[in-house]
């Protein structure tokens, strides 16, 4: 038993950090640690695709200098580091255009939190069915 | 920030070393850890640092927003146009044997292309990311503070 544990402990790792990228998503109302959660998250995978293309005493895939490979000397895994670097260019893209939109919506809204701009929209829709209303005689 | 001689000293010294160390990269990256999606970033994360001391305009002045954005394309055209040139000596796509005499240059003359490429289309976009987030027009004046 323990020695499951102790065993996968990359998995357990990545559990615990991807659920806390993804309590800060939900529980913060603040679009800014919105992106920080969203960023955790997205490490906590990228860590555990690393992990499980790492090999025991394996060092760095890269080719020796005069290309003579030694075939008794062991290499990790490089294709999730592969994997991996594409998507940590797509993190990067994905987390500009968030703070883009943060940016346009606190330009709109003049806040960043979403309990204040659902209140905002609420307060618009409220005052639209008033004229909207009076416009139909009155009922809204 | 007009007012933090520090930070102004230590950042003309320290820019030219991160420029430097982003080339290092860059042409190391086909035996050594690094290559074009690191080296763009460090040649941005340098060029972002003066710019956030020395303020948005000095760093438009080193490079205008119209050329960072035809470096953005011009760098993904180098990427692309590397592989398409070995299909004009009748071969395969990507197959960079024919850009030397010696096969194994060509290889190595072929990887160094593509990581240039790679390099300026992602130093290109991270500076124009910097350029959209920072040419809007702050809300707070910088004397306010």
């Amino acid at each position: 038993m323990m020695e499951f544990v102790l065993g996968h402990m990359n998995y357990w790792l990545f559990i615990i950090l991807m659920m806390t990228g993804f309590y800060i998503v939900v529980a913060r109302g603040n679009f800014v640690k919105k992106i920080v959660g969203l960023n955790i998250f997205q490490t906590s995978v990228f860590m555990f695709y690393i992990s499980i293309g790492k090999v025991a005493g394996g060092t760095a895939p890269i080719y020796p200098i005069d290309l003579n490979v030694d075939p008794s000397v062991t290499y990790s895994n490089p294709l999730p580091h592969v994997l991996i670097l594409t998507a940590i260019v797509v993190g990067v893209a994905t987390t500009a255009l968030g703070l883009a939109l943060i940016i346009r919506i606190r330009e709109a809204y003049d806040t960043i939190e979403e309990e204040d701009i659902l209140e905002i929209e609420q307060a618009m829709q409220r005052k639209e069915n008033a004229i909207e209303g009076s416009a139909m005689g009155g009922r809204a | 920030m007009r007012h933090h001689l520090i930070l102004r000293v230590i950042t003309k010294l320290i820019v030219p070393p991160i420029i430097l160390f982003a080339l290092y990269v860059q042409f190391h990256g086909d035996y050594s850890p690094g290559g074009g999606f690191q080296a763009g970033v460090i040649f941005a994360a340098g060029l972002i640092l003066f710019g956030i001391v020395y303020g948005l305009r000095k760093v438009k002045k080193v490079l205008p927003p119209w050329l960072i954005h035809k470096l953005t394309a011009l760098g993904v055209l180098i990427y692309g146009g590397t592989g398409v040139v070995s299909l004009f000596f009748d071969k395969a796509f990507l197959d960079y044997s024919v850009l030397a005499s010696y096969p194994k240059d060509g290889q190595h003359y072929g990887i160094l292309a593509v990581e240039i490429g790679v390099g300026v289309a992602v130093a290109a976009v991270m500076i124009a990311i910097y350029y959209a987030f920072a040419a809007r027009p702050p809300r707070i004046n910088d004397e306010d503070w």
